[in-house]
């Protein structure tokens, strides 16, 4: 083949009917060729057979890549149950799609504390840096991808992302091993601080 | 001047200069910590250590001026080692806390340590007990202080409250507070702070320095007319929300705010626009002819003003600002030039200052400002001629020569004589000296003989003069021969002149207004009383307030400088009332260009003006108006008898911080406002310290609590008028000491 040539295959190799009549009578032919109960004997043969590859979505779903980044999940600290994030802002910053806001405050304990976080889902292009830049591991990509709602007010706010308490109690809060995570290495590159007392 | 080399390029350098300013100047970096151009150097970060060649060591280039000849290396491998090992020291046990601290994206520290490669700790020292102190308004955390001590700096040589010191103890020195001293708590310290070891109450943990929007403006509270950034984000995190100011920051290494300006930034209106309302006022401006106004109010706005008396023959009522108006008249009569010939930086640089009836730690505080650095860093001579001896400003003041109320006029005719150099004298002046009866004027005036040739005796030697007009000689009945004489001094003496505007643009009103003696029947007030009200606050019509409008004010300084919208506003501004009812200007700042070139202004639009310094502080805001030479006639009259001003005396004047309704609704001042006097005075008055008192002034009865100061002295009370909403125009404009009955209200 020559370079910057295509090379082009015709599928389609009855030349059209001209006339009206070959037109009809092709017409014809196609409704009421067997092929189409084929077709359907097989779905309906595959609906009530067990043991099948298919997903049953909704009520199944694929199991997802680790790195796959669907909504965020704001966790907790397992012990204390504390919010992990500190407000520092950076996940707002770098936020190329601008749809992460927070508000945050000084509470009773002269502690920084968020008192609201949203992230416009609707903007969201779901690349991860919020959850790769967080210091914390705060903010992370959760597994739910399927986004609907009546409003796009709803899309998210900060209780929808926090992990709830009770959950925290069952153990159920996942430690995040995706985009952002940090490396099984990690530990190999902690220098330690040198203290006197 | 000195020519040198900086990495092998020529340079020259002025008086004055040192190696670092130069480089400043040509565009070299040299890092550096605790170095601020408005303070001398305090060279304690070390950091901006040069190198000379062909010598060896390295030297401070912050504070050696340089030598002819040599080249100076700003960075080498040495070098930088050098000052990585400083800013290794400058981590150690520093709380990785960047994460939540308000300097973190603007911190200094942070910045160098990136700069110099510091990623790891690699000495140790034993962490103290690091405390967190409130200070009032202001917070330090111990453990976040580097002791660079600019903070000490500026409390001491620019804003003169000496509040804050080291307390020296190797590892453990941190800042402390002077016992007993008066923090104004103006916030330059925290402003200055290269870190995030000083923060504000209203601001910590808010939001992210990062997020902010900067709006480059100029402070709508006093004549000074500030630099600064107003920083806006929206509010909460939902995407429509509204904008609001979270602080005000400005160019620390050059300028200085007051508490007022860093603090009061919330006192913008919100509107939408009403028809109804906006129709009535029409119509009201169809049935008026008399306009009642401030002078918080823009230059562009002043014009609005002017031509729509010219166009309709409104009658332009601002009493306030026609007595300046007038003082600056007569002045300009005896001084030959329209404008006073003085500016901020001639105080600074002065070794001699008077400051003649002005409570200037209240009035203005950038020339409270500029006198303490005259005095920490040229040993100025600082005489301040008040009645009431002001606590506030002892560390400054190195004379205090007190005086009778209503005395003014022979105390200038005194310092006249005193100054006056006798010879190159008009022979009709000469005689006017000549016959003053000073013995009389100085018994009058209650000013010893020897006082003044104590002042006389000071001034010799001395080379930059400056002489400091308050609003107590402006307000005089006797006012226009006041400023006839005052203008002598600009004529005849060393003495530079600055007449200190009363409110943010009074000297801008007084130059495009043609004011009015009296009003009419019915009245246009604008963030006045009138009968129709259009005010920021609670008017008929609801109008933007100073930061939320674009435009220009005349400073101080004499210069027209530009502020911008801080925060949007919706309603109508008066520019759409002139427009429906005849004049034709999509903008207001289209008049811009617009301001009399007569009068100084220079034909420039306010997309022209700039407004920033440079890091050696060249003032590149707005232009400075042109001072126009006028004809001198000497035309003074003799000083007339002087009044008795016995019994209990108030005066107005406003709190520190504290400047008129727009700072008064800030949330973040202390907006008490008590008349206080002097135990004297309350003994003289019958009242005790807590009582609710009423007196009248004028026509206007004014209810208030009284004080104790126990520092004051004497019978005069101190009675601010910053809380009255639209402050009706005859209480700011009045003599400012008035003789009353004060009553106690019996609850
Ligand atoms: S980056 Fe992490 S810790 Fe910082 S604000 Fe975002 S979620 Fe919170
Ligand atoms: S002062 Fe600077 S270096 Fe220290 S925690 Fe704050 S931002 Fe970080
Ligand atoms: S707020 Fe002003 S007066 Fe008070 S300590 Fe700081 S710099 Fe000094
Ligand atoms: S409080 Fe701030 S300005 Fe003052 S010495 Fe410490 S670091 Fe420097
Ligand atoms: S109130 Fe006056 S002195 Fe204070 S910051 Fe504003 S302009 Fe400057």
């Amino acid at each position: 083949m020559k370079k910057g040539t295509q090379n082009y295959i015709n599928i389609h190799t009855e030349s059209s009917p001209q006339k009206p009549f070959e037109m009809f009578k092709q017409i014809v032919k196609r409704t009421f060729k067997g092929e189409m109960f084929v077709g359907l004997w097989i779905v309906f043969r595959e609906m009530i057979r067990f043991n099948i590859h298919t997903i049953q979505y909704p009520k199944e779903k694929l199991p997802l890549s680790p790195r796959y980044r669907a909504v965020h999940k704001l966790l907790r600290l397992i012990e204390s149950g504390n919010e992990r994030c500190i407000g520092c802002g950076l996940c707002e910053k770098i936020c190329i799609a601008n749809c992460i806001r927070m508000d945050t405050k000084i509470d009773e304990n002269s502690r920084k504390v968020v008192t609201e976080y949203t992230i416009n889902l609707g903007r969201c292009i779901y690349c991860g840096y919020c959850a790769e830049v967080c210091p914390e591991l705060a903010i992370v990509h959760g597994d739910r991808y399927e986004n609907v709602s009546e409003q796009r007010a709803h899309f998210v706010l900060k209780d929808d992302m926090l992990t709830p308490l009770d959950l925290l109690k069952q153990k159920e809060q996942k430690e995040y091993p995706g985009f952002g995570a940090i490396s099984d290495e990690a530990d190999k590159f902690i220098k330690k601080t040198p203290l006197a007392y | 001047m000195t020519t040198f080399y900086i990495n092998g390029q020529k340079v020259t350098a002025n008086k004055n200069d040192t190696i670092l300013s130069v480089a400043r100047r040509e565009g070299f970096y040299i890092p550096t910590l605790c170095y601020l151009t408005k303070v001398k150097p305090i060279s304690s970060c070390r950091l901006c250590v040069v190198e000379v060649e062909g010598q060896n060591g390295f030297i401070l280039s912050c504070q050696t001026p340089p030598v002819e000849g040599i080249n100076v290396i700003t960075d080498s491998q040495k070098l930088f080692t050098h000052r990585q090992n400083i800013m290794k020291m400058y981590d150690v046990n520093h709380p990785l806390e960047c994460g939540v601290c308000d300097k973190s994206g603007n911190c200094d520290l942070q910045n160098k340590t990136l700069d110099f490669e510091v990623s790891s700790q690699e000495f140790s020292a034993k962490e103290q007990k690091r405390v967190i102190e409130n200070w009032g308004f202001i917070k330090y955390d111990e453990s976040l202080c580097i002791l660079c001590e600019r903070c000490v700096h500026v409390c001491n040589e620019v804003v003169g409250d000496n509040a804050l010191k080291i307390g020296v103890g190797g590892y453990k020195s941190r800042i402390v507070r002077v016992e007993d001293s008066s923090c104004s708590e103006c916030g330059e310290c925290m402003a200055v702070c290269p870190v995030g070891a000083l923060t504000t109450k209203d601001f910590q943990y808010k939001t992210n320095a990062w997020e902010l929007q900067k709006i480059p403006a100029t402070c709508a509270h006093c004549s000074s007319g500030c630099q600064i950034f107003y920083e806006v984000k929206h509010v909460g995190s939902c995407e429509k929300s509204d904008k609001k100011v979270y602080r005000v920051t400005n160019d620390v290494d050059i300028n200085s705010l007051c508490g007022a300006g860093r603090f009061a930034y919330d006192f913008n209106n919100s509107s939408v626009k009403d028809k109804d309302k906006f129709e009535k006022a029409i119509e009201a401006f169809h049935v008026a002819d008399t306009i009642v106004f401030n002078s918080y109010i823009t230059n562009e706005e002043a014009l609005i003003l002017q031509r729509l008396k010219e166009k309709f023959g409104y009658k332009l009522i601002n009493s306030s600002a026609l007595k300046y108006q007038k003082f600056l008249q007569e002045f300009s009569k005896s001084a030959g030039s329209m404008l006073y010939n003085g500016t901020i930086e001639d105080i600074k640089s002065a070794d001699f200052a008077i400051v003649l009836g002005s409570k200037i730690s209240s009035d203005n505080p950038i020339v409270k400002y500029a006198l303490n650095t005259a005095q920490k860093n040229r040993r100025a001579e600082i005489c301040y001629l008040h009645p009431i001896q002001d606590e506030d400003i002892k560390q400054i003041v190195t004379q205090h020569i007190k005086y009778e109320v209503g005395s003014e006029e022979g105390v200038v005719a005194l310092l006249l004589q005193l100054f006056l150099n006798q010879e190159n004298l008009e022979d009709s002046l000469k005689s006017y000296i000549d016959e003053l009866d000073i013995g009389y004027l100085s018994a009058e005036s209650n000013i010893g003989e020897e006082e003044l040739s104590k002042l006389k005796a000071k001034s010799i030697r001395k080379q930059n003069f400056v002489l400091v007009i308050g609003e107590d000689l402006i307000t005089h009945k006797r006012a226009e021969n006041i400023a006839k004489l005052i203008g002598l001094f600009q004529k005849y003496t060393q003495f530079k002149v600055i007449i200190i505007p009363t409110q943010t643009n009074t000297l801008g009103v007084s130059l495009i207004c043609d004011l009015d003696e009296k009003k009419g029947n019915y009245s246009i007030g604008y963030n006045v009383k009138g009968n129709f009200t259009l005010s920021c606050f609670d008017g008929d019509l609801s109008m933007p307030s100073l930061n939320q409008q674009e435009g220009t004010f005349t400073t101080i300084d004499k210069r027209v400088v530009p502020t911008n919208v801080a925060i949007s506003y919706n309603g109508y501004c008066l520019n759409d009332i002139a427009n429906a009812i005849g004049l034709n200007k999509k903008y207001t700042i289209d008049y811009t260009i617009e301001l009399p070139h007569e009068k100084g202004f220079i034909k420039k639009s306010f997309d022209e003006l700039s407004n920033f310094y440079n890091l050696n502080g060249d003032d590149n805001r707005g232009y400075a108006l042109e001072n126009k030479v006028v004809n001198s006639i000497v035309a003074v009259e003799s000083v007339e008898d002087i009044g008795e001003f016995n019994g209990t005396v108030v005066y107005r004047c406003e709190s520190v911080n504290q400047f008129n309704y727009n700072t008064f609704v800030s949330k973040n001042l202390a907006n008490d406002s008590f008349l206080i006097g002097s135990n004297q005075f309350a003994i003289a008055a019958k009242i005790g310290d807590g009582d609710e008192v009423e007196f009248s002034i004028g026509e206007n009865l004014i209810k208030k609590v009284f004080k104790i100061d126990k520092k004051l002295k004497g019978t005069i009370a101190m009675n601010p008028s910053f809380d009255r909403l639209l402050s009706d125009d005859w209480v700011s404009s009045s003599y400012r000491y008035q003789k009353v009955t004060i009553k106690r209200v019996e609850g």
